[in-house]
């Protein structure tokens, strides 16, 4: 009678082709949005309830309840936006984040500080224009809850690793907030945002993900080409959160 | 050479397997004499990540002298129960039976998976091989993460986060923070090693688990962060762990954390730096776990039911 086990000295079986699996069986570009995790929504895009925080956070929960970014993206918002989070209001997200004033600017770069660094502990990053620091050593006081965004080219500077990198020599602690579509915008080949990558990889806190309109810098829900486009890079951002500046696309 | 090298320089992890390598030495002189057999630390030692406070917690494995262990090593208060006892390996190898209480898991598992010996290397070795043994006795198949093992270490993840509840207020704030952070690396280091058991067949086995498990458990995520290209999320993940180790070795801070209940948490902000950095630890872990082939599809298949 043959044993039912197997001789020992038989070979397993092989394994799964490794590489092949890896490269192939998940479609990255068709899956982009839905299979990625923590999702989550800019409250930028929502121009119609501006200062309605309430009802803006509503609106990013039916994005995601798990990661939002709440924007305060003229500077007389923040008060409100300040008020509203002192007011302790029951927020289901894991990861919150503030983007600061770009519009509209009248403080003085140290009072917008101090006015930022007054954001409740949870609150995770406040994610700042490089363009509009001109006094970098006054952001310290946010220590690692700063995250600096890379530029689209309209703006005068911020894009390339060398900006950035000069402003991380003052604020050492501060995070990387890669735009995806800005870094697009500058090389379409994704060659710069592999190189801010790989500069600033291990500074990444989050992503900014949507389409820029052709000719403009506004944001626009994600194009089916620039999925294609992105996928590269969005592989090596499996862990931060990714934050839809615009609409979900309807797909 | 360790596996995280090819993650960047960790200054705070680096300072800590410096120290701990030199406590190590330290505690081997300090048992000169003792009939200790072998002595093995646990804890931030056994993870070898010793920071400002980190306690001593060991166990004397088989025959030797616990008395003359315990006078030249000490004993944390309030560890008792668990650590610095001595323990029989037969003992520790009943898994599953009645007797194999809460006490007993702790100690295998942390034995396994978490362990440095202080004297008596090949004794400890031989323990381990003795436990993975236990485990996988009439479990070795080719392709096929050991189940059984497998269980018992979610089962001690889940009773760890379990327990925490159960302690009540003191030191609650220091409590939470590590689960986010030290303890996640410790289930994701026992883990790791097992599903790895997906790429080779059933001889090979308690080779690969032994080799992974003598290993501190971050160089264990470093290699599957790496098998599995994901380095950019591996960085990031060591880069909060690393920040983490900074924090609890600053004594004002990690007193800060000690000090804190359950309702001041939410509003400090040493405590919120501490959960930004275990979140980013498990998010960067999640990733790999869930976005990488074929882990995606062995965590689907051997982690829930």
């Amino acid at each position: 009678m043959p044993s039912p086990r197997r001789a020992s000295h038989q070979a397993a079986f092989p394994g799964l082709a490794f590489d092949e699996l890896r490269a192939s069986s998940r479609p990255f570009s068709r899956a982009l949005l839905t299979t990625h995790h923590p999702l989550g929504a800019s409250t930028g895009y929502m121009a119609g309830a501006r200062q309605d925080w309430a009802g803006l956070v509503e609106a990013a929960c039916r994005v995601s309840t798990f990661a939002v970014e709440l924007s305060a993206l003229a500077e007389d918002e923040l008060p409100g936006l300040l008020a509203f989070l002192a007011g302790r209001p029951r927020l289901p997200f894991h990861y919150l984040s503030v983007h600061a004033p770009t519009k509209h600017r009248r403080l003085p770069e140290a009072r917008l500080v101090a006015s930022l660094a007054e954001l409740p502990p949870h609150v995770d990053a406040v994610i700042a224009h490089p363009d509009l620091i001109a006094e970098p050593a006054a952001w310290s006081p946010l220590g690692r809850r700063l995250v600096l965004e890379n530029m689209d080219p309209r703006k005068p500077t911020g894009q390339r690793v060398e900006d950035l990198e000069a402003l991380y020599a003052v604020l050492p602690e501060a995070g990387f907030c890669l735009d995806i579509a800005h870094a697009g915008a500058v090389d379409e080949s994704m060659g710069l945002a592999h190189e801010l990558l790989d500069a600033f990889g291990a500074r990444l806190r989050q992503v900014h993900l949507s389409s820029l309109r052709a000719g403009r810098s506004s944001h626009v829900p994600l194009y089916r080409k620039d999925e294609l486009r992105f996928g590269g890079v969005l592989r090596r951002c499996p862990d931060v959160p990714w934050i839809l500046e615009a609409p979900p696309p309807p797909r | 050479m360790s596996a995280l090298d090819a993650f960047g320089d960790f200054g705070q992890l680096a300072a800590a397997r410096a120290r701990t390598r030199v406590g190590l030495e330290h505690f081997g002189a300090r048992l000169a004499g003792v009939d200790a057999g072998c002595v093995t630390l646990m804890g931030s030692w056994g993870r070898m990540e010793v920071t400002h406070g980190s306690d001593a917690d060991w166990l004397l494995i088989g025959p030797g002298d616990v008395a003359g262990v315990e006078e030249r090593l000490g004993s944390a208060a309030g560890t008792r129960a668990i650590f610095d006892a001595q323990v029989d390996v037969a003992t520790l190898a009943r898994i599953g039976a009645a007797e194999d209480d809460t006490l007993n898991q702790t100690r295998r598992l942390l034995l396994l998976i978490e362990s440095v010996p202080v004297v008596g290397p090949e004794r400890h070795r031989q323990a381990l091989r003795t436990l993975l043994g236990a485990y996988l006795g009439h479990e070795r198949r080719d392709r096929r993460p050991p189940r059984f093992l497998l269980n018992d270490v979610v089962r001690y993840w889940r009773t760890m986060a379990v327990e925490i509840e159960g302690k009540g207020d003191r030191k609650w704030a220091l409590r939470h923070a590590k689960l986010r952070t030290s303890r996640t690396v410790l289930f994701a280091g026992g883990l790791l090693p097992l599903l790895e058991c997906h790429h080779v067949g059933a001889e090979e086995v308690e080779r690969l688990l032994l080799a992974r498990y003598l290993e501190p458990p971050v160089d264990r995520l470093a290699r599957a962060f790496a098998a599995y290209d994901a380095m950019d999320a591996g960085a990031r993940t060591f880069a909060a762990y690393d920040a983490f180790l900074g924090l609890l070795d600053d004594p004002e801070r990690r007193g800060r954390l000690e000090d804190l209940g359950r309702d001041e948490a939410a509003t400090d902000p040493v405590f919120a730096d501490a959960r930004r950095l275990g979140r980013e630890v498990q998010q960067g872990l999640l990733a790999l776990l869930f976005e990488r082939e074929p882990l995606r599809r062995l965590v689907r298949q051997y982690l829930i039911f």
